[in-house]
């Protein structure tokens, strides 16, 4: 499963060189004399192509090894169930920040991620969402003094 | 040295005048407050406060704004450490094992170890800074661009693999952020580059918008996979004997202490975001000289001493080049540049002669402002520590809030947003998969400078990479990279010919 996991990553990183390189290509390249803007993305470019080449090589050639622990996290089972709705309305909401201005938008966002990890009573989540939009709006627009967008309510 | 202790007890007279007390105090609580809040860095807070300082005589001015910067690095590790944030871009490293402390229920000894450790490191910085800085600000002018982009190579060689994961993977991850480093205009001659026609990629990406991506973000994502019952839980209520270090783990953290704050104070010499290097190379260092290297990454409290103390003894040092030779090496003191020109005070070599109370004022200064600093933080360690008993399906939806708008504030733009969630997409799949941001983050932030000066190096010796090896520091530099990559190879070869003799 790791030694899957490790030779798609490869792959993705040797196609993320080889875009680098090609693009870089598109660029005046110059030489090392007087070098042009493509010449160094195209350098490293290459190089991300070579080192993922042997990325590549070292795990088809390597034993399977136990699944690397993460470095600073702590191995956790997952759910993926509330992390698509999580990320959507993260999504959703900023792609609407301008327009419902930040104090409704943070009490949306607020409602809705609050709900989406449980928080189900509407008491509590209206509350806490509430509290939230009006403190973190009070903080930065009226103490710190900064512009944040207004919306269609004008606030 | 008598001569320097005179001028610097002439400056604590000045700095201790009721007028620069509260302005050092207001300084620093700004400071703080700007460190802690993800998107607002030094450079912002002092270039907001400007304006509120002209109508004081300089010597106030300088406090109030240089409290700005070191205490911004203060503020820094606390949403670092409680979640997972990095509230400045030198306080990411902070998070490795600051924040797994937290999740032990040992938050309250790692805010207070940071306010000790940046309190000493302060205090080390400021003598090494009246006795040190005219003869070390000149050697720093020794590194041409040869020079620096061989001790950037080396440096990246080296802190790429600062948690001791796979170098490969580490190296990996570092070219991608090289690669991402260069998109916008190109540092020398001002073309576009990977913006596909958008005026927002003109720009680049913005490095907060990575870091609190990849660090706060990627977090979060992991958190919210978790199986119900645990968002339904805190993360390990603090007792009262672990809200402050214990003896012991001031025995632990007093040589990581020491250290961070020499390599601090020598890296802030160097051009460049010294504070992050400084922060990276302590790290590194005392995952090397510890006797139990395996605690680090799960909460070892010399990898938020030692990184802490380099970060603000770095910030201390970075005043040298800037009052001795009048060359800003960090963008916060290029801002502090313009604030002293602004006053009417030109840094330089005949600072000293012709402003002197202004200088020794600026350096007593600094000592009030880390004491004060040490008071200001230390109290409300359990207050900061408390926040986690916040049950996770409440907190998070906060730290994401939080993220958005800390990461709006930086430049008013929709698209860092939009970056920092594409980054903590990145950031969750990363962690998945067991790749670091650490290299990914050091690199965007050395990148541009590292081409420059690769560029500049070749340009001044008509394309010949001889430069890199006849100029003797690049050399020095060079041969330790070969050596720092070859010696895991010699190792393996030296046992195996052990073994079968």
């Amino acid at each position: 499963m790791m030694k899957r996991d490790n030779l798609i990553d490869g792959l993705v990183l040797f196609l993320f060189g080889l875009l680098t390189s090609v693009f870089s290509l598109k660029m005046p390249v110059g030489n090392f004399r007087a070098a042009g803007s493509g010449l160094f993305p195209l350098c490293l470019g290459l190089l991300l192509m070579g080192l993922s080449l042997l990325f590549i090589l070292i795990t088809l050639g390597g034993k399977t090894k136990p699944a690397e622990t993460p470095v600073g996290t702590v191995e956790k089972s997952e759910s993926s169930g509330r992390i698509l709705p999580f990320l959507g309305l993260l999504v959703l909401i900023t792609q609407f920040f301008n327009t419902l201005g930040y104090p409704l938008a943070s009490f949306l966002l607020m409602v809705g991620l609050l709900w989406i990890l449980g928080t189900r009573q509407w008491i509590v989540n209206l509350l806490l969402s509430l509290v939230t939009a009006i403190g973190s709006y009070f903080l930065f627009v009226h103490w710190l003094k900064i512009p944040l967008p207004k919306g269609f309510l004008g606030l | 040295m008598l001569e320097s202790l005179q001028h610097l007890a002439a400056g604590f007279g000045i700095a201790t005048t009721a007028q620069n007390l509260f302005y050092c105090l207001m300084g620093a609580i700004v400071g703080t407050l700007v460190g802690v809040l993800p998107g607002l860095g030094p450079i912002a807070g002092i270039a907001l406060l400007i304006p509120v300082t002209f109508g004081l005589n300089p010597t106030s001015a300088v406090i109030m704004l240089s409290g700005i910067y070191y205490g911004a690095m203060y503020g820094g590790s606390t949403t670092s450490i409680l979640l997972n944030v990095p509230g400045e871009t030198a306080s990411c490293i902070t998070c490795i094992d600051g924040y797994q402390m937290a999740q032990r229920g040992k938050a309250g000894k790692a805010l207070a170890i940071c306010a000790i450790g940046s309190f000493m490191a302060g205090t080390i910085g400021i003598f090494g800074l009246v006795f040190l800085a005219p003869p070390l600000a000149e050697a720093a002018l020794a590194f041409g661009p040869a020079e620096y982009f061989s001790l950037m190579v080396f440096g990246f060689i080296v802190l790429s693999n600062v948690t001791g994961g796979s170098l490969l993977k580490s190296l990996l991850m570092a070219v991608v952020g090289l690669i991402i480093g260069t998109i916008g205009l190109d540092p020398v001659s001002g073309e576009a580059r990977f913006s596909f026609d958008s005026t927002a990629l003109l720009g680049g990406i913005e490095f907060v918008a990575v870091a609190i991506g990849l660090f706060g973000i990627g977090e979060v994502l992991t958190n919210v996979g978790q199986p119900a019952d645990l968002l339904e839980s805190t993360v390990t209520i603090p007792r009262l004997k672990d809200l402050f270090p214990s003896w012991e783990d001031l025995k632990k953290s007093f040589g990581a202490i020491l250290r961070g704050a020499g390599l601090g104070f020598g890296i802030g010499l160097v051009p460049g975001p010294a504070p992050v290097l400084a922060t990276y190379a302590s790290y590194m260092v005392e995952r090397k000289v510890s006797d139990h290297p395996e605690e680090f990454g799960k909460g070892a409290i010399e990898g938020v001493a030692g990184p802490e103390s380099a970060n603000n003894a770095a910030c201390q040092s970075a005043f040298i080049p800037l009052f001795a030779l009048g060359i800003p090496f960090a963008p916060p003191t290029a801002i502090l540049l313009g604030a002293l020109l602004i006053h009417g005070v030109t840094p330089g070599p005949m600072m000293i002669s012709e402003h002197p109370a202004l200088f020794w004022g600026v350096i007593a200064s600094m000592y009030i402002g880390n004491f004060i600093l040490l008071l200001l933080n230390l109290p409300f360690v359990p207050f900061f520590a408390n926040i986690l008993r916040i049950p996770k399906k409440i907190l998070l939806p906060l730290i994401m809030l939080f993220c958005l708008t800390g990461m709006y504030t930086v430049n008013n733009s929709m698209f860092d947003i939009w970056m920092m969630i594409l980054f903590g997409a990145i950031g969750f799949l990363m962690r998945k998969r067991a790749y670091e941001a650490a290299p990914l983050l050091l690199a965007l932030v050395l990148g541009p400078k590292l081409e420059v000066a690769f560029r500049q190096a070749l340009m001044i010796s008509h394309g010949s990479f001889s430069v890199f090896f006849q100029r003797p520091i690049s050399l020095v530099f060079i041969l330790a990279t070969f050596i720092f990559l070859l010696y895991p190879i010699l190792r393996i070869g030296i046992r195996r010919i052990r073994g079968r003799n």
